[in-house]
């Protein structure tokens, strides 16, 4: 039992210095704060000199921007590693030893987790600049969406990991991850962009497009990662200690379900892409 | 040369005809509504529910009322709803009504006596439902008010009458007088005029006979079941019987004084007022229910539309016994009293106006107050921070549940040093990056 996790702790801090000492984690940061620095701004142009602006929490939605963009990273980089690591057989040499598809895999789903709270930490630094720059709050609204942020990256990152392990070349890994995640996230747009129209103002195509969209996200509603970060930013916008835990506790049992299913994935397609 | 005389005769009378058909006037239709009197959690929304709704949404454990009518029924295009053509035709539909759940009947209705009393009079927002006996009484003593009123108005007209003589009379006494040479105060006593009477503060309709419903929440049908004991063709409705999310909250329509006629509602508690630079906010509270957008939007009428995936907040009642208090922190900074206010037109080219004190000297031109809100003032001096505005009931200390709304001034002037901020990640990675460069390097 030591020996598996001696061998999961190797092969996390492998990866995680491997991550944290590269440029590409702080640029992704940059990328995700500087959308956010887009949209605030954006946000405080619109209210004008001598006038108000009433808004939930406008510091939650860059915030759902930018773990989106980290979640997205963390995933891509993990889903390449394993893709690589197969095709160039480091990962046949590894299976050779100690390591099993459980190690590798929990040791990748850790390793992100770990820079997920890292980037998680960096977005609360942000916002608090934010706040004191602007006096835009840094609420406890906030702190409780960068907890269920924590969740969201977790959710993210099994899915990928699962999605992964069905892949089997670096290229083909790249674009299911992206082609899955990207559907996910159009469809959750699309769906809040017609949802927020009323029946009115859409024209008979709309109409049947925002009910196809809408079936369509219910049906997703329990399969995309980023629908769990929606829930709990609904939640903490109704101010809901048990909606927010309720989140919480599906958050982990969809994160367990997806972590077994690329150990069975993996374990069944073999270490040979 | 025969056939094509016959096509351009077929051709005009099908021109003639689609002309025709434009100028027509809708297909009428005799048919089975439900004419709704629905609670809609401050008062009562009346519609009614044409066959091509299949559903009835109405608030759980509260009172509603149906009622099964023939009449014409027509479609129109401009506001694409379905029109009930009650004055032609409006034929009361005998039976009981039959409430089921999961197949099963669990009521059965008779048509009821009932009235809607409006403590506060017609105009108001609050209404409740009172049946049978009480109705009748409810409705008999809204009569007898009236009844006292015009007795007192009859009154007051003659005292009026009187008064207008007795005017005359001082009046041509004082040009007696003053021509008679006499100057000064004089010491004839100057006639009062009377005051009208106030009109009846409520309202109470005329008794109606319908089915009242009053249902937990759940999911039934519902049908007319005629006295021969047949179903009524096209009686069979689903209904809907559901709750508020959220309640007892405060909420607030905000009368911004730069934009007195665009208002603005904070009545999530999750909602913050940011603001820039000096602002006057008039603020109004209301007891508040969170309902879900689709279900209370068709209760108040079956062919409204709404998305089932949204909530909004339905404003029950407003709240005038309370003051207002905008505090930073722990410290107060101003209490409020509800005040009225007036808005006067500002005279010449320049479109404005100016919202004022309601004071004697209005009271005395015959203005009345525009508005009656609490006022709060956000001025320049006040540094950007963050602020709470709350209401407490008059004679407490505690504040209202859920009354509490932050407001925040922002400092716009720094939006430009937001990229700026974005940057730190990369700073932080060069210094992280090369230390363990350095370090390597050693």
């Amino acid at each position: 039992m030591s020996n598996r996790g001696g061998v999961v702790k190797t092969l996390f801090k492998r990866d995680f210095v491997y991550t944290f000492y590269s440029w590409g984690f702080y640029v992704v940061l940059f990328a995700a704060f500087m959308i956010s620095s887009f949209i605030l701004k954006n946000f405080l142009d619109g209210i004008r000199e001598e006038d108000i602006l009433v808004s939930a929490y406008p510091l939650n939605y860059p915030l759902f921007i930018s773990v989106i963009v980290i979640s997205i990273y963390l995933v891509m980089l993990s889903g390449v590693s394993i893709s690589r690591e197969r095709e160039h057989g480091t990962l046949e040499v590894l299976f050779y030893g100690p390591v099993t598809a459980g190690n590798f895999l929990i040791s990748k789903y850790f390793k992100d987790l770990c820079l997920g709270i890292i980037a998680l930490a960096f977005c609360a630094v942000y916002f608090y600049l934010v706040s004191l720059t602007t006096n835009l709050g840094f609420t406890a609204g906030l702190v409780r969406a960068l907890v269920m942020g924590v969740f969201m990256i977790s959710c993210v990152v099994c899915f990928g990991l699962f999605i992964s392990s069905l892949t089997g070349r670096t290229r083909s890994s790249v674009l299911v991850l992206l082609a899955i995640l990207g559907g996910f996230l159009a469809l959750q747009f699309v769906h809040a962009a017609l949802i927020g129209m009323e029946r009115e103002a859409l024209s008979t195509p709309m109409l049947y497009l925002r009910e196809t969209v809408s079936h369509l996200f219910r049906g997703i509603n329990w399969v995309s990662p980023f629908a769990f970060l929606n829930r709990g930013l609904d939640a903490v916008v109704l101010d809901s200690p048990l909606l927010f835990g309720l989140n919480i506790f599906y958050a982990v049992v969809y994160s367990v379900i997806f972590l077994i299913l690329s150990i069975i994935s993996m374990s069944l397609k073999g270490v040979k892409a | 040369m025969r056939i094509y005389v016959i096509a351009i005769c077929l051709i005009a009378i099908c021109i003639l005809s689609a002309g025709g058909v434009g100028a027509q006037a809708p297909a009428r239709r005799e048919q089975l509504v439900y004419s709704l009197t629905a609670f809609d959690g401050a008062s009562f929304s009346k519609s009614f529910c044409p066959p091509s709704e299949d559903t009835l949404y109405f608030i759980a454990d509260n009172s509603s009322v149906i009622d099964a009518r023939k009449t014409f029924i027509y479609f129109w295009p401009i506001t694409r709803r379905y029109m009930a053509g009650f004055r032609s035709l409006d034929e009361k539909l005998p039976g009981t009504i039959e409430i089921l759940k999961g197949g099963e009947v669990i009521q059965t209705l008779q048509r009821q006596t009932y009235t809607l009393f409006y403590p506060e009079g017609y105009w108001s927002d609050k209404a409740t439902l009172y049946s049978d006996q009480e109705a009748e009484r409810r409705f008999a003593e809204y009569q007898s008010a009236v009844e006292a009123f015009n007795r007192k108005l009859r009154d007051y007209y003659e005292e009026m009458r009187i008064y207008r003589e007795e005017f005359n009379r001082f009046l041509e006494e004082m040009r007696i007088r003053r021509e008679s040479g006499e100057e000064g105060i004089t010491n004839i006593e100057m006639p009062q005029e009377p005051s009208p009477p106030d009109f009846v503060d409520f309202y109470a309709s005329e008794p109606a006979q319908g089915f009242i419903l009053n249902l937990p929440v759940g999911n039934y049908q519902i049908r007319l079941r005629c006295p021969d004991g047949r179903i009524y063709e096209g009686s069979e409705k689903n209904v809907v019987v559901f709750e508020s999310r959220r309640t007892g909250g405060v909420g607030y329509e905000i009368i911004p004084g730069n934009r007195w006629t665009r208002r603005e509602s904070v009545d999530d508690p999750s909602w913050i007022i940011h603001g820039a630079g000096h602002n006057v906010l008039y603020f109004n509270p209301y007891h508040q229910a969170e309902y879900n957008e689709l279900y209370h939007n068709k209760l108040e009428d079956p062919q409204n539309s709404g998305r089932i995936e949204r909530w909004k907040w339905v404003h029950i009642d407003p709240i005038d016994d309370v003051h207002m208090v905008l505090s930073r922190g722990e410290e107060i900074l101003q209490q409020i009293e509800r005040a009225p206010y007036f808005v006067k037109q500002i005279p010449g080219p320049e479109l404005g106006y100016e919202i004022i004190p309601y004071d004697d000297e209005l009271l005395q031109r015959g203005y009345q107050p525009t508005f009656e809100s609490y006022q709060i003032e956000l001025s320049t001096n006040l540094p950007p921070e963050e602020y709470t505005v709350s209401a407490l009931q008059d004679g407490s200390a505690e504040h209202l549940p859920e009354s509490e709304r932050s407001i925040r001034l922002l400092r716009k002037e720094n939006a430009n040093y937001l990229y700026p901020i974005a940057f730190f990640p990369l700073v932080f990675g060069i210094v992280v990056i090369l230390s363990r460069w350095t370090r390597i390097d050693r």
